[in-house]
């Protein structure tokens, strides 16, 4: 009996239903054989063998009977937890046992917890889109391109509406207002628009050159939209307006690397001014170096090193205005 | 010519007959020059203090490998127009790709020239990790490092002493209530009172830079300025002043001096510098291009400078690096003897000089 038992706990990468199974059969084997057998050892594995007889085999998930063209959206129709035998997927979720791998789905804590939109498939939300025509209008059909809808409209508002089941149809998530305009379709000036720029801080973006203003402080929709219009407003009108302090701009506020009026330019024409000298050229103006092709090359190589960063294009391109400046042959 | 090459970088260069023959052959990628010595960028200060891994006593030469940014200076060096104000040079690339031994390449060429040589081996060294800051007896604002004001002053003599007796002071230079030293007299010998009045070094440095600077316009002599880790000079420092505020670098004679040195109002020679990012201060160990290193103060500084790029080795700089580790049996590994150990070797240290150095080192 101990035999068969120690044996049992000693593999124990068997199952529990296998372990049951083992057990009961050595102890209804050695019932006849074995006279170490104790009353208290006869009962206990008689309760073991009633209780095998009460576990189920298991059934087989959900997941092997689902065909591949079935209907999901019957699965999940609502937002529900995550049902490993329902989520035909070999998903695995978890920090991995050390030169493992991350633990499967079944009974993994970490999938239900966390949010899913397996009711949200493109089918199921075409199938909302159905249910929902019936309550919507026609699109205008004279709009019938993205570019189209821009030029007519360029300021998009974005409102959402809420919809819960509960015993009130309130939720103040519904207040906010999102603004969304093309800076290129307002009428700005140069200096008006990066006015407008600093003025708005992280609400523009480069990329897009979109302006994007959400307004959340009333609590109605309507007082949100009327407040993020008044705010496009006064942006607009203030960045047309030059104040008297906007002359003291310096170097560090400008947005972009201008060569005029530069360190750049007056360490070049002093060296021109220079190398002229020593040749005993007729003076030569300013004006006349400024204008002359090498000094062009120039200053354009300055302007893509400073404003695009640097790259090896950028630096080679330098390499060569500065030595067509600087008048250095490079083969002898 | 030789004496005077010797004592240069403090460590003696012994040039073996092969060395001279490549300096004269023009296109000297062949693999017969395939000498070279391999020390990561943080090597000037080896050389203030030997070690066992220094390569000069290890294999009793000196060896440098001919590359391209080298003959491309050699090129502008020998093209360039004494009489234009001088041209800047900046030497750039990643960490360890030999921007430190293509100087040394280049000041050992101007050596043999005969130019009169301002070597600065790590301008990081004068801004960080000092130990005496004395406020300068000439400009109140100022401090002084008479440390490696000395030092300098020191290599300096060894390396030009046959100029220091040609070049004449042009102005009277005070020193203190009974130092003088008088118009017409050698720069040798203010050099030497900033040796022996160790508190006068940094002005004496000042003092050897200016005249250099005023007398070399006249054409008598070329003058090369060679500074490692040029972007020392526009950074920031890790000294503070006595009352804990942070030094700014313009703050340190020695640098003020330099910063001068370096502008492009004079005439008669070359400046050839290296951007280092090893030693510098406050940098990303991943920046090496030259805005990122030397700041906006620098670049408007130096503006306009010709940037040379030194990059990782080519196939044939690998081939010879590697023949000459052999050649000198520095491989004592058996497998790094065969195909696969070259192949290995290159993988391994992506054709990067000084980690080809590192690895080569153990075996």
């Amino acid at each position: 009996m101990f035999q068969f038992e120690k044996q049992a706990v000693a593999e124990n990468m068997m199952s529990a239903e296998i372990y049951y199974q083992q057990v009961v059969t050595s102890s209804w084997g050695s019932l006849n054989t074995s006279d170490e057998i104790s009353g208290i050892h006869t009962v206990s594995t008689r309760r073991r063998g009633r209780m095998s007889q009460l576990i189920r085999s298991h059934i087989p998930p959900r997941t092997e009977r689902m065909a591949v063209d079935q209907d999901w959206s019957s699965v999940y129709p609502t937002a529900a937890a995550f049902k490993p035998a329902s989520v035909p997927l070999p998903i695995r979720m978890g920090y991995p046992v050390k030169g493992g791998v991350p633990p499967p789905k079944e009974g993994n804590l970490e999938l239900i917890k966390i949010p899913n939109f397996l009711h949200l498939t493109p089918p199921a939300i075409k199938k909302h889109c159905a249910a929902l025509r019936d309550f919507c209008t026609e699109w205008p059909s004279a709009l019938d391109g993205d570019e189209k809808c821009e030029q007519h409209f360029p300021v998009e508002i974005e409102t959402v509406d809420y919809v819960s089941a509960g015993t009130s149809i309130r939720n103040p998530k519904a207040r906010i207002v999102t603004l969304r305009v093309k800076l290129s379709n307002l009428n700005l000036d140069d200096h008006a628009k990066k006015k407008l720029i600093k003025l708005v801080g992280k609400r523009y973006c480069k990329d897009t050159d979109v302006l994007t203003i959400i307004t959340d402080r009333c609590p109605l929709r309507r007082q949100n939209y009327d407040y993020g219009i008044h705010l496009l407003t006064v942006l607009y009108h203030e960045s047309w307006k030059t104040e008297a302090w906007e002359s003291e701009k310096t170097e560090e506020d400008m947005e972009e690397y201008i060569w005029e009026n530069s360190s750049s330019q007056k360490n070049a024409l002093d060296t021109l001014l220079q190398i002229k000298a020593t040749e005993n050229v007729s003076n030569v103006t300013k004006e006349e170096l400024l204008a002359s092709e090498v000094v062009r090359n120039y200053r354009n190589s300055v302007i893509a090193l400073k404003n695009e960063g640097e790259t090896e294009s950028n630096m080679s391109q330098y390499k060569e205005s500065v030595k067509k400046l600087l008048n250095i042959q490079a083969l002898p | 010519m030789l004496r005077s090459v010797k004592g240069f970088i403090c460590r003696p260069l012994k040039l073996d007959h092969g060395y001279a023959l490549h300096m004269a052959a023009k296109d000297c990628f062949s693999s017969v020059v395939s000498q070279d010595v391999q020390t990561p960028a943080e090597k000037p200060r080896a050389i203030f203090y030997t070690n066992e891994s220094d390569p000069i006593k290890t294999f009793q030469e000196a060896c440098v490998m001919v590359r391209k940014p080298a003959l491309e200076l050699f090129t502008y060096l020998k093209n360039s127009n004494f009489a234009h104000p001088v041209v800047r040079y900046v030497i750039y690339g990643e960490r360890g790709t030999g921007k430190t031994m293509t100087l040394c390449h280049v000041v050992h060429f101007c050596a043999r020239q005969g130019w009169l040589v301002l070597h600065i081996p790590d301008a990081h060294l004068w801004v960080k990790n000092c130990k005496e800051l004395m406020q300068s007896s000439y400009n109140k604002e100022r401090l002084d490092q008479p440390l490696q004001a000395s030092f300098w002053l020191r290599n300096f003599r060894t390396t030009n002493e046959h100029f220091l007796k040609e070049i004449k002071t042009q102005q009277k230079y005070v020193w203190g209530k009974r130092d003088s030293t008088e118009q017409g007299r050698p720069l040798g010998e203010v050099v030497e009172q900033g040796l022996t009045r160790v508190k006068n070094a940094s002005d004496a440095v000042g003092v050897v830079l200016k005249e250099i600077k005023q007398q070399c316009c006249l054409g008598s002599f070329r003058v090369l300025v060679a500074v490692d880790g040029v972007n020392a000079l526009w950074g920031r420092t890790t000294l503070k002043k006595e009352d804990k505020s942070p030094v700014s670098p313009e703050e340190l004679t020695l640098v003020y001096n330099l910063r001068k040195m370096v502008m492009n109002n004079w005439s008669g020679g070359a400046v050839v510098t290296t951007l280092s990012q090893t030693g510098s201060l406050f940098k990303p160990s991943s920046a090496h291009l030259p805005h990122e290193l030397l700041g906006k103060e620098g670049f408007d500084a130096l503006d306009p400078f010709v940037p040379i790029l030194v990059p990782n080795y080519t196939e044939r700089e690998f081939e010879s690096c590697y023949h000459y580790y052999l050649h000198c049996r520095w491989l004592q590994h058996e497998k790094a003897r065969t195909e696969d150990g070259k192949e290995e070797l290159r993988f391994l240290s992506g054709c990067n000089p000084w980690q080809l150095e590192r690895l080569s080192a153990p075996l």
